[in-house]
């Protein structure tokens, strides 16, 4: 198969993830479509690596499969932390970094 | 190649660091005893120095960073071996007042007090430019920590401008001198820093001028000259007193030094291009110091300006391009230091004996019950206001010599400022020792900490003026070599201008 | 020992004075310090005999000998070292400061015993001997500048002794920023004289004066004034002598020491010295011989009005050295140096006369308070009536002979200076009446309360006040308090007193015309090369001047005694029929007031608008302002960027990503 349909699948899921993160107010939404975009990432890495026929993309992608671990394990630990403390669980309610 | 400067160097700094480490108050006689060893180091390479050569001695060159040409390049010559000097005569009696006072966290005190001797003997034995301006930038590092942990009043807001006017300067001084390494290369060459280097390679005409003048910024903010001095006033006022006699007497040196040290010999047709400028600026801070020190109330305010037209003398006498001039400079820089710090320390005792007060409103009569107080201060006064008999007149008078030589105008001009120096340094004087007593005033005489503070200080202001030439026959030979390029170029502007004419 | 040797040992000793007394203040006991300091000066004194001695012995033209200690600093062609000159003129002068400095110290032994600052006083008196013996003894510009300012700071140390009087301190302030003034005149003149001679040695200049300018040249000419301006800021003539009144603030023997014998004296030696430059420059000389003659008229007709002794006594200092500078300035040296001499020793005698006057009057110094100490004070009476017909020049005495010796040099010169010789003849006139003003209103008429408690035995105290400002005195610091010291009583000041009234009237039969010439003659040998050395006046004019004066004296005396004992209060109604000139002349023909419009107020108008102006709005509003102003801009740009909402920054991020996507992708293809 050719390369170019993983491709433009990778591009299809990627869009729809930073359309999610663009819109949606919702954190653990906005993370979904995160781990949505990282797995468009890892998509073309691997369909890469198969068409080199080398291991290095899909080295590439265990390790973004790895930040992408960590970073749910810390974002959902912000969002239970928000729980906890009440806050309202909207991003744009949460802009005390303005400047 | 010798260690010895690299000793002197890091003395201090170990000596700040394992004391800071060391329990109880233990550490504070370490570091005291690491600023008395590099006195005696530069008192024994005083004598041993050998005065009739021009060139480095005591040189050490190692590499240090080598992908960028930068090398660990020490030296010492007649120009900065007073600074030195000077440096390692001031630290003595600002750490013992350190360590023998109530200070809260004295012992970060000690390590920055240590850090900024380290840094600024740096700054005055480095030979390679990139070298000079780290440790520049370095003394920067324990002035802030110390003016804002321990400085008094609006300290926060003195700091802020301290820093942001001092470091805006060594920024302009950074792109100057990476411009000046670049541009100095030569096609295919290896960059360097090295000053001796760039001497010899040189930059065009062009080009030096605008390099000239980033350097000038930085040295102009740091003496500091009109119209760059704004950062004065507040830092002044709020800094404790042992390390604004430091930051006065020693830190302001290291600017004009920047001239005569790198300006002037890599650089001279660009120092000759400003020359007039820079004539005028120092010619006017001169005047303007003079008439605002005549106008402080505050005590300190007014060592404060003086400061500024004392600068202005040096700088005026360094841009003179003559050589009775630039001796005078480098002799003021020395006698400049030497005033200030007792100066300060004196101050201080008086604001210990009139509950804080500085106001010359609030001061008066203190002499009677504190006579060895006022005779210290007596002496410093007449040394300030370059008393005839003083070291500082033999500067001074070589520097206008210096200049009535071809700016007899501008010379003219800048013996109003001595005038004006006897009126607001006696009027000082009276003002807090004599006349009635005034209602803050609560006088007792000298304690033993201060008399071993300053006495030593006054009796070396008293010695340099019996004997100045102890200091002229050394620094006389590198001075000398130092402003030759510039004369040089200007000796060939006035060949040209004199072929132009007819 | 050489006479250079002897040079050393007369600067050795004040200075060991000073080093003993400022350091062992605290244990020396009682008059011990006064005594140590006087030791000194004697010792001194002895040393300059020796030199007199060991310099006679030389040849007369080798009578010039330099001796040098160490190079002092020396950098290209600027080379001074520690250096003294021991010729008949530093000799000659080293003679009169330390013998009358020895017995001023005598004299203050007694009279400032009850002071606090005892030790003190003394450490400065010897250090302002060991000043002006470096001033004379000085073998170059630099050294000499060193004493001129050395003694300018003793003078101002000395005039706020008593440093709790508002008026004291002002005054001392005054008289040093004068000084400096003259300093850098000085220095100015060195420099020029260095750039064209190549020296600063007086040996070198004066030896290429004659090939290095030509005569009048306008260098020197500039050289030569501003020479001037040092000489006569410390020799208090106009315009620069509005500091010497205020400087009676000091104690009395300091004003007979400093502001009348020795210092105010250094600018007729400068002159003097410099002769070799202001003969080739004699538009300089003649500049200087006019205002000479301008300040004795000027300062004999202020000493008419003012009623406080001691400034009586300033104004006729200030006149005497007009006598003296006129003199050295028409080449008559030797009788300039002479009047000098003379001038010394019974001015010196006036004040002590006057010290012990206003110690019995407890502190006060207002002539018109006083009277009638004839008979209460005889000693004293005796020793100031001596100083006095000598400063009025009455036949005989010492004033006499010096003074009429530089009129008759004067009108000798023929031309335009025969007017200033009889403005001086009229100046002659003004003392004589002015001198024996005080003679007649402190000894004669009916005594004071103070004077008939004296002749009961009690001195007479005040509650101590200041009698400039009559605030009332912080008695802290001690002015001569509880115990006041008068001549009579004292043997100390008894001494000093008569030793100089003997050399007051004495001291002028060293120069007799025709029959003797000592002071010229000894002389002689520095001012060799002076193109007026044969100028001298004959033995008959010379007696047809001291006639002449003579004459004068004595209708100045008669006119006083009319004034003040046939006639009293003619003065008065002549006071109340000219009130303007009087007043002009009380306010010292306003001198005090122009340099306060001209000079202090614009100064400290200056340093406001330094302050508020320049300083606060052009240094803290432009410079500090402005780059606040760039940097706070910036800094709201980045701001308004720094939303807080995710989404934004995640478009923003998606947008930068998106765009460098699309450069490359433009780039590649």
């Amino acid at each position: 198969m050719d390369v170019v349909w993983f491709l433009i699948l990778s591009a299809f899921i990627f869009c729809i993830g930073a359309a999610g993160v663009l819109t949606r107010r919702n954190p653990l939404v906005i993370l979904l479509c995160l781990e949505l975009m990282l797995n468009a990432g890892n998509l073309s890495l691997i369909a890469f690596a198969r068409m080199w026929g080398d291991g290095g993309g899909q080295v590439f992608a265990l390790i973004v499969m790895v930040i992408a671990a960590c970073e749910v394990v810390i974002g959902l630990g912000i969002i239970v932390a928000m729980y906890r403390a009440r806050l309202p669980i909207d991003v744009d309610e949460m802009s005390e970094l303005r400047g | 190649m010798t260690i010895h400067l690299s000793i002197i160097l890091f003395m201090p700094l170990a000596a700040g660091v394992i004391g800071a480490f060391l329990p109880g108050r233990s550490g504070r006689w370490l570091v005291l005893a690491a600023t008395v060893g590099v006195l005696a180091y530069v008192i024994v390479m005083l004598a041993d120095f050998d005065r009739g050569r021009a060139g480095l001695q005591y040189v050490t060159n190692d590499r240090w960073i080598p992908e960028l040409g930068i090398r660990y390049q020490l030296g010492v010559d007649g120009l900065n071996l007073f600074m030195l000097a000077l440096t390692a005569i001031s630290w003595v009696p600002c750490t013992l007042w350190a360590c023998f006072r109530e200070l809260d966290r004295q012992r970060l005190f000690l390590f920055n007090l240590a850090l900024a001797e380290t840094a600024v003997m740096g700054a005055f034995m480095a030979q390679d430019l990139a070298l000079f301006i780290v440790f520049f930038d370095l003394m920067l590092v324990p002035f802030y920590f110390l003016i804002g942990g321990w400085g008094t009043g609006e300290r926060v807001r003195a700091t802020t401008k301290f820093v942001i006017y001092t470091l805006s300067g060594s920024l302009l001084m950074l792109a100057g001198a990476v411009a000046l390494g670049v541009l100095a290369t030569p096609d295919g060459g290896q960059i360097s820093f090295s000053l001796a280097v760039l001497q010899e390679r040189g930059v065009p005409d062009g080009t030096q001028n605008w390099i000239v003048l980033l350097f000038a910024v930085a040295f102009f903010v740091k003496a500091p000259l009109f119209p760059l001095h704004g950062w004065i006033p507040e830092t002044y006022r709020s800094t404790p007193i042992p390390v604004l006699a430091l930051l006065s007497g020693v830190l302001s040196k290291v600017g004009v030094y920047g001239f005569l040290r790198i300006v002037l010999p890599v650089m001279p047709d660009g120092s000759l291009h400003w020359q007039e400028l820079f004539i005028v600026i120092a010619v006017f801070s001169i005047l303007y110091g003079s008439v605002l020190a005549f106008s402080q109330d505050n005590v300190r305010m007014v060592v404060a300006y003086s400061s500024i037209a004392q600068l202005g003398f040096i700088t005026l006498g360094i841009f003179a391009f003559e050589q009775k001039g630039a001796q005078g400079a480098v002799l003021q820089m020395l006698n400049h230091g030497l005033v200030v710090v007792p100066l300060f320390l004196i101050i201080g005792a008086i604001a210990a004996r009139a509950r804080g007060s500085e106001s010359v409103l609030e001061l008066g009569g203190m002499a009677f019950r504190a006579p060895v107080l006022a005779a210290l201060f007596l002496l410093a006064t007449f040394a300030t206001l370059a008393m005839p008999g003083s070291s500082n007149f033999v500067g001074e008078i070589l520097i206008l010599f210096g200049t009535f030589e071809d700016k007899l105008v501008y010379g003219l001009v800048a013996s109003v400022g001595v005038i004006l120096a006897a009126v607001y340094m006696i009027r000082v004087f009276q003002r807090t020792m004599h006349n009635r007593v005034g209602p803050a005033v609560e006088s007792h005489d000298l304690g033993g900490l201060d008399l071993a503070t300053i006495a030593p200080l006054v009796a070396l202001i008293v010695a340099l003026g019996v004997y100045p030439q102890f200091v002229v026959s050394r620094t006389d030979a590198a001075t000398t070599a130092k402003i030759q390029p510039a004369r040089q170029a200007a000796a060939a502007g006035q060949t040209a201008a004199r072929a132009e004419a007819p | 020992m050489s006479a250079t040797d002897y040079g050393w040992l007369i600067l050795a000793f004040p200075v060991a004075g000073l080093l003993v007394i400022s350091l062992g203040w605290r244990v020396l006991p009682g008059r011990l310090p006064g005594w140590i300091a006087s030791a000194m000066i004697g010792l001194s004194f002895l040393a300059g005999i020796g030199a007199f001695v060991q310099i006679q012995d030389l040849p007369s033209d080798e009578r010039a000998v330099v001796a040098s200690a160490f190079t002092y600093a020396s950098t290209g062609d600027f080379k001074v070292d520690l250096s003294i000159l021991v010729d008949p003129l530093s000799v000659f002068m080293c003679l009169v400061v330390s013998g009358v400095s020895f017995l001023i110290h005598v004299y203050s032994v007694a009279y400032m015993t009850s002071d606090r600052g005892y030790s003190r006083y003394f450490a400065y008196l010897n250090y302002f001997v060991f000043s002006m013996l470096l001033l004379v003894l000085a073998a170059n510009f630099v050294i000499l500048i060193i004493g001129w300012a050395f003694v300018g700071a003793a003078s101002y140390l000395l005039i706020s002794f008593w440093y709790r009087r508002g008026t004291a301190t002002h005054a001392g302030i005054k008289a040093f920023v004068m000084n400096v003034i003259g300093d850098v005149g000085l220095v100015i003149a060195a420099f020029l004289l260095l750039d064209k001679t190549g020296s600063l040695d007086y040996s070198g200049v004066f030896g290429a004066v004659d090939h290095a300018f030509s005569r009048n040249d306008t260098t020197l000419v500039i050289a030569c004034l501003l020479i001037l301006v040092g000489a006569f800021a410390k020799s208090a003539q106009l315009p620069l002598h509005t500091w010497l009144p205020d400087a009676m603030e000091g104690p009395t023997p300091v004003s007979a020491l400093i502001h009348a014998a020795t210092m105010v004296t250094a600018g007729v030696y400068l002159i003097a010295r410099m002769y070799p430059l202001f003969e080739q420059a004699p538009t300089a000389a003649d500049i200087s011989a006019i205002i000479g003659t301008a300040t004795l008229v000027f300062a004999a007709t202020v000493a008419l009005v003012v009623t406080d002794l001691k400034r009586v006594i300033a104004y006729s200092t200030i006149s005497q050295i007009g006598y003296m500078v006129l003199g050295v300035s028409v080449a008559a040296y030797g009788a300039g140096l002479f009047h000098l001499m003379t001038h010394a020793f019974f001015k010196a005698l006036l004040f002590m006369g006057a010290g012990s006057v206003i110690s019995a009057m407890g502190g006060v110094q207002d002539l018109d308070r006083m009277g009638g100490f004839r008979k209460s004070m005889p000693f004293t009476f005796v020793a100031f009536l001596v100083g006095a017909c000598a400063l009025a020049g009455l036949p005989l005495f010492s004033g006499w002979f010096s003074k009429d010796e530089v009129l008759a040099f004067t009108l000798n010169r023929g031309g335009g200076y025969v007017v200033l010789g009889i403005f001086g003849y009229l100046g002659a006139l003004l003392t004589a009446f002015y001198a024996f003003r005080m003679v007649f209103r402190v000894f004669f008429g009916d005594p004071v309360p103070e004077a008939r408690e004296l002749e009961g035995g009690h001195i007479a105290h005040h509650d101590p006040a200041n009698p400039m400002s009559g605030e009332s005195e912080d008695v802290d610091v001690g002015f001569p308090g509880e115990e006041h010291h008068i001549a009579e009583r004292d043997w100390p000041m008894k001494v000093a007193m008569g030793v100089l009234a003997v050399l007051a009237v004495i001291g002028g039969y060293l120069q007799v015309p025709g029959v003797d010439d000592a002071v010229s003659k000894f002389l002689d040998p520095t001012f060799e090369s002076s193109r007026f050395i044969d100028d001298a006046p004959s033995t008959a004019a010379q007696w047809v001047g001291l006639a002449m004066g003579g004459v004068v004296a004595i209708t100045g005396v008669t006119v006083a005694f009319v004034a003040y004992r046939r006639r009293r209060g003619v003065t008065l109604e002549l006071r109340d029929r000219f009130p303007r000139l009087h007043n002009f002349l009380l306010h010292k023909w306003y001198f005090d007031e122009l340099y306060d419009a001209v000079f202090v107020r614009p100064a400290a108008t200056l340093g406001k608008i330094g302050r508020t102006v320049v300083e606060a709005d052009f240094v803290q509003g432009t410079i500090v302002g402005g780059a606040t102003r760039i940097v706070g801009a910036g800094t709201s740009f980045a701001r308004a960027i720094q939303t807080g909402y995710v989404r934004a920054y995640a478009l923003l991020l998606l947008l930068g990503v998106g765009g460098l996507a699309l450069y490359f992708l433009i780039a590649s293809s």
